[in-house]
């Protein structure tokens, strides 16, 4: 199939790409199915994308890359909705503000988005603590 | 929308399983009890609306940007 995207192309998938976010995330709870890929112009970076509306392509990065020793619990009622039977099978990415300032461009340590690769189920968990902040930037003025 | 007036130690119940206790009230801010099975999240209604604006602000895609990044 293809999905015809406002900002990322033409994109081929087909039913196994499908990832199903049953409850949503929060600004788009009523879209459900999306596909990623990484960003052809960065590979860093990957897009969340719906298949549902042509606009709607989150841009991710993993957290563990971008802060070291960033640690998500994942609450058992993730675990069970997301049918996770082990560690490998789960994959934990972020959502990137852009901006034309590098120092403005930021990640949402806050909120990761849980993706269970092998079952194609995703979820948007929060984390209510200070440890992590909705803006951390992405580049520290020392590194890049 | 139903709104309910309670006192200091007084609780409502929502559906069968969700408790909720008014513990202590003082200076226009109200300390609340809740007590609810795992799977019901409860969250701070300010923290999911800036989920929400960030995720929104996570689909504004500016390829010159990522493109100063490339190292």
């Amino acid at each position: 199939m293809e999905l015809v995207t406002k900002y990322h192309g033409v994109r081929e998938y087909s039913d196994e790409d499908i990832i199903v976010f049953k409850k949503g995330l929060p600004g788009f709870k009523e879209l459900k199915k999306f596909i990623t890929f990484p960003l052809e112009s960065n590979n860093a970076f990957s897009i969340l994308h719906s298949i549902e509306d042509m606009e709607v392509g989150l841009v991710l990065v993993s957290p563990f890359a971008i802060v070291k020793g960033y640690e998500v619990k994942i609450p058992d009622t993730y675990i069970k909705e997301l049918e996770i039977k082990s560690h490998e099978e789960v994959l934990v990415l972020t959502t990137v503000t852009l901006s034309s300032n590098i120092e403005n461009i930021t990640t949402n340590l806050k909120a990761p988005i849980i993706i269970n690769i092998k079952e194609k189920l995703g979820e948007q968990l929060i984390i209510d603590s200070d440890k992590y902040k909705i803006k951390e930037p992405l580049f520290k003025g020392d590194n890049n | 929308m139903l709104v309910i007036g309670r006192r200091k130690g007084e609780s409502l119940l929502i559906g069968e399983d969700v408790e909720i206790t008014i513990i202590k009230i003082e200076n226009g801010s109200v300390k609340i009890a809740i007590n609810a099975p795992k799977e019901v999240s409860i969250l701070r209604k300010e923290l999911y609306k800036e989920v929400t604006d960030e995720n929104q602000r996570a689909m504004i895609f500016d390829a010159s940007t990522l493109e100063k990044l490339k190292k």
